[in-house]
């Protein structure tokens, strides 16, 4: 019989404590080969929401420009700058712009941290949009990635509505007038128009309901809804088989011995459930690369370049605090903010059709698209051929909503009148 | 790829390191460890010189609590050396504040004390600016969205170059003063009670309302003006009404720069509710304002010479000249009333005085609210004066009579003109002129054009000097020589008869052909109105338009008005029988001359 196991001795123990702590906290050692890369990406809490392998097509720059990712660091950024604020801000009338000005003045990182938290907004509504474009010209909402599609147009609202939540919490001038004129836009709707103003400001006007409604929306309700929704929206791009790619023309290499050899282990039960593609393990030749390193650096470089421009765009200009609020002394133009300047311009010609109509009509399109477009072809490349009507009526719309926002924010003075930016 | 991440990775560096630079190095803690290090040289015991060893820059403020609402004032965290008189002569940011018997400071023992302690006032219930901000551009109120800069200190940089240095001086501080001395007579608020004396002598008061001050509803309340509006705001409204707004007919008054500027103070003192006066106070004071004076004796009813000095006393006091001519003072704005007895009589003018548009639609003069007593005072007097200016050629009348509105060319843009509607007629438009008979002409100058300025000369000129003063108009002004006047094909009388459906008929014309000009309310100001001089015609005008025949509305419309932008309709198709309903409509809006038939 062989001897009992003789106990490590307490010394031992002492002696081992930080090595041990330190391997049950990073279980696996840098990894040499390709057993341990697979398994750094399987047993890690953070990483195993990354397939082991991934498509090359997936890290070619051009194909996804990291859009997605910036979307989801700038949010990010978001909440950990948001949070911070948090502990300086008071929702009220009378001490939200006070706060704003102990930020700017005072509170050490304070206006730093308003900078970025302004700015990564204004960024994420500009690269949520960037990210719809990407996903439209390239087609990859088509099948089986449709369901995707849906739950990244509503992040797509959240977002807008969010910025446009936080818009009204520094309680100037700027802030006051775009939301009066924002939530007046949503007024227009027929029969239910102003119930849903008044659901919002819980008020006639803009006032303390409405900046206590604005602010627990903003920091609660709707970052909760978007963190799911991205859990979801990344979850579902696991189960659709990852990233949309252009069909495989061909097998690259004839399918080698090794593989044929693999057909005889036995599959995992599992992966039964799996349907649609899904990354192969083994050697069998494809055009798949591990997840770590390539996908990881991958990552990290849109990380880092997102956090450079946001911490450069921050250290640059100041976010902007106009005026405390004056209900009785309206700026002229009142506008509201950027992203919504595009309805404010079509609602100057028709208020229902350009507040309501139009909007509801283009939401209502892009919902349904994937369900509308059901031919398969062209999926994966940019501007296919095969797509070119879908991909010209999604330009058109995209162009004319641009031209009506720029219009909106260069060149309207007083009383909504043309005016030039240049003079 | 590794090569971008790492310059990313430098750039993120960079920026945190710049960002934790400018969050840990204040200009504040400069100027205190410059103030601790001076102190420390001119102390004179150990102790002190501990004691100021001791000390490290902090950022250091005043909480006011007790005094009007809460404030936060961190001035003195740069301003270190307020209250040590030691630094009476160091340059800013570490010099004293001055100690002065004016602001109500006492010596006691050699030593200064404060009237108005920092620790209980704080700094910006003075002085302006933003007590909250440690830089100075943003608390100096530099930053041109901060609506309190320091007052008489900065001058924000979008503020118009041409008088924003006369914006600076410390007298503009009084405004402040004002707020907790709000007694008249007050020695340190002398600019204040200057321009309040001023808001009253160039009769302000008629048109605008300050709580508690004066009623007037023509013009915005100002009773929060100076909450609402900066100083350069303020000045530029007073100097040039028409900045900011093209349509405001407030007239602009030739004020001196120091009355500006004590307007512009006193104006920016009135911020609504007063934090020195208690609620209970507040509507207290609203009460009494209601309730008439008790004990105030009835008035005594005046006679005669007794009246009519009364009332050239009231017109005096109540600031008439500042837009009237009367003898030698002139406001340059309105009529001049120096023989005003001979062109209207007495019951017109107390009419006038209690509602002007009754009897001028369109007059900017304000309607006061003075006792009937004070208005018929006023009237008798202004009806007893019936001296003629002296006029021996009818270019002497014309200057006399007519320049003020007609201008000394003639061409209607007299110095008052602009605040007249109707505007004077261009007596250099032949067109116009050459087109009418002389008989109209000088039917307009004998009795007058009703509802409008022009009065009627007929007790002041006598036929002959009317004569005169036409033949000088045409030779001097309109040149041209009269030609003889196509007699045109027009019905005496409206020969459609007035009723509802011929209204209704005439109004849908109306709205389709005249509004343009006219106004959809018939009222001269249609979107084209304000290109067009003369004016479109108002036609809700009833004094006007009751005073014109069927005859001339017809020619008028359907052969246009020569030398105005009034077309011929004929040409346009207008039937005579449209043009009899357009007249029963224009008929029919005029209630009273609807009554009259």
């Amino acid at each position: 019989m062989s001897q009992a196991v003789k106990p490590p001795s307490l010394w031992t123990n002492m002696r081992e404590l930080p090595a041990n702590v330190w391997h049950s906290l990073f279980r696996n050692p840098l990894p040499s080969d390709d057993l341990q890369r697979s398994s750094t990406s399987f047993t890690n809490f953070f990483l195993h929401i990354h397939p082991v392998k991934v498509n090359k097509n997936t890290l070619r720059p051009i194909y996804t420009m990291g859009l997605g990712l910036m979307s989801f660091f700038l949010f990010l950024i978001l909440v950990v700058t948001g949070v911070l604020l948090m502990f300086y801000y008071v929702p009220s009338t009378t001490q939200a712009y006070d706060r704003m000005l102990d930020l700017r003045g005072t509170v050490a990182f304070g206006i730093f941290l308003r900078n970025m938290h302004r700015w990564s907004a204004h960024g994420m509504v500009g690269v949520v949009v960037l990210h719809m474009c990407r996903v439209f010209f390239t087609g990859s909402y088509k099948k089986p990635r449709e369901f995707n599609w849906v739950i990244g147009v509503i992040l797509f609202l959240l977002t807008l509505f969010s910025s446009f939540t936080g818009y009204l919490l520094p309680w100037d001038q700027l802030a006051f007038w775009a939301i009066t004129v924002g939530t007046s836009i949503a007024a227009y709707a027929p029969v239910v128009g102003k119930d849903i103003q008044f659901l919002m400001l819980g008020d006639a006007t803009v006032g303390q309901e409405a900046l206590l409604r604005f602010y627990v929306l903003h920091v609660a309700v709707l970052p909760v809804i978007v963190t799911l929704l991205v859990a979801i929206h990344f979850w579902r791009i696991r189960k659709d088989g990852g990233l949309s790619r252009p069909e495989e023309t061909a097998t690259p290499v004839a399918v080698s011995v090794k593989a044929v050899e693999l057909k005889k282990n036995k599959t995992y039960g599992l992966q039964g459930f799996v349907r649609g593609p899904f990354t192969k393990i083994g050697n069998t030749p494809d055009n798949s690369v591990f997840a770590w390193p390539n996908l990881l650096i991958a990552e990290l470089f849109v990380f880092i370049l997102t956090l450079a421009a946001i911490l450069t765009l921050s250290m640059m200009f100041n976010a902007p605090l106009e005026e405390p609020v004056n209900v009785m002394h309206p700026p002229n133009p009142a506008k509201a903010p950027w992203y919504f300047l595009g309805l404010q311009e079509m609602v100057s010609y028709s208020a229902f059709w350009g507040g309501v109509g139009i909007p509801t009509i283009f939401v209502l399109l892009l919902l349904a698209t994937p369900y509308l477009d059901r031919r398969t072809a062209g999926v994966g490349k940019w501007f296919a051929r095969e797509r070119l009507l879908a991909n010209t009526i999604f330009m058109t719309f995209l162009i004319v909503n641009v031209v009506f926002v720029i219009i909106g924010t260069f060149f309207r003075g007083p009383n909504w009148e043309f005016v030039s930016p240049w003079k | 790829m590794r090569l971008a991440l790492a310059i990313a990775s430098f750039v993120v560096l960079i920026v945190h390191g710049l960002v934790f630079y400018q969050q840990f190095f204040h200009k504040w803690e400069n100027y205190q460890t410059a103030y601790f290090d001076q102190a420390r040289a001119l102390s004179k015991t150990d102790a002190e010189k501990a004691a100021l060893t001791a000390r490290s820059p902090r950022i250091e403020q005043s909480l006011v609590t007790k005094f009007g609402e809460n404030r936060v004032d961190r001035c003195i965290t740069c301003h270190l050396a307020m209250d040590d008189p030691r630094f009476k002569d160091h340059a800013q940011p570490l010099r004293t504040h001055p100690y002065t018997a004016g602001m109500g400071d006492v010596q006691v023992n050699g030593k200064w004390e404060r009237r108005h302690k920092f620790a209980d006032f704080g700094c910006t219930v003075c002085h302006d600016g933003q007590g909250r901000g440690l830089q100075e551009h943003y608390s100096h109120g530099e930053d041109e969205y901060w609506p309190d800069p320091l007052a008489g200190y900065i001058v924000q940089a979008n503020w118009r170059k041409d008088f924003s240095t006369k914006l600076k001086g410390k007298d503009y501080m009084q405004s402040n003063c004002a707020q907790c001395h709000t007694e008249e007579n007050f020695a340190g608020t002398a600019l204040v009670d200057r321009g309040r004396k001023l808001f009253f002598a160039n009769n302000c008061y008629g048109c605008h309302r300050i709580e508690g001050l004066s009623e007037g509803t023509l013009g915005p309340d100002l009773s929060e003006v100076g909450k609402k509006f900066k100083i350069d705001y303020l000045w530029e409204s007073i100097v040039e009404p028409r900045a900011n707004l093209a349509t405001s007919f407030m007239p602009q008054f030739h004020l001196s720069e120091q009355d500006v500027k004590a307007l512009v103070i006193f104006l920016k003192s009135r911020r609504g509710v007063n934090f020195s006066e208690t609620s209970l106070q507040r509507y207290r004071a609203s009460l009494n304002a209601k309730r008439p004076p008790e004990g105030a004796a009835e008035p005594v009813a005046l006679q005669g010479a007794a009246l009519i000095s009364s009332g050239e006393k009231l017109v005096t006091d109540h600031a008439c000249t500042a837009c009237h001519k009367l003898g030698s003072r002139d406001g340059g704005i309105a009529p001049d009333l120096s023989f005003e007895g001979l062109m209207k009589n007495e019951s017109w003018i107390l009419e006038h005085f209690k509602n002007p548009p009754s009897k001028i639609p369109d007059s900017i003069m304000p309607t006061f609210r003075f006792p009937a007593a004070d208005f018929q005072a006023m009237s008798t007097y202004l009806a007893s004066l019936k001296t003629p200016p002296p006029m021996p050629t009818p270019a002497d009348t014309f200057k006399e009579l007519c320049q003020r509105c007609h201008g000394e060319k003639g061409d209607g843009h007299g110095p008052i003109a602009i605040y007249l509607d109707p505007y004077p007629r261009d007596l250099t438009k032949a067109g116009f002129i050459n087109s009418k008979p002389v008989e109209r002409l000088q039917n307009s100058i004998k009795n007058g054009v009703a509802g409008t300025s022009m009065p009627s000369w007929g007790q002041v000129l006598n036929d002959n000097q009317i004569q005169g003063v036409l033949q000088y108009v045409f030779t001097t002004y309109t040149k041209e020589p009269r030609k003889e006047i196509t007699a045109r094909k027009v019905p005496e009388k409206n020969p459609v008869a007035a009723s509802a459906e011929s209204m209704a008929r005439g109004e849908d014309t109306f709205v389709r052909r005249c509004s343009g000009c006219h106004g959809r309310k018939a009222d001269g100001k249609g979107p084209n109105s304000l290109d067009i001089l003369p004016r479109p015609r108002n036609l809700r005008n009833t004094a006007f338009v009751d005073s014109v025949s069927d005859r001339r509305l017809f020619e008028s419309i359907l052969y246009g008005v020569q030398g105005s932008a009034m077309p011929s309709w004929i040409d346009y198709g207008l039937s005579q029988n449209e043009v009899g309903d357009l007249v029963n409509f224009i008929r029919g809006i005029n209630a009273r001359s609807a009554a009259r038939k």
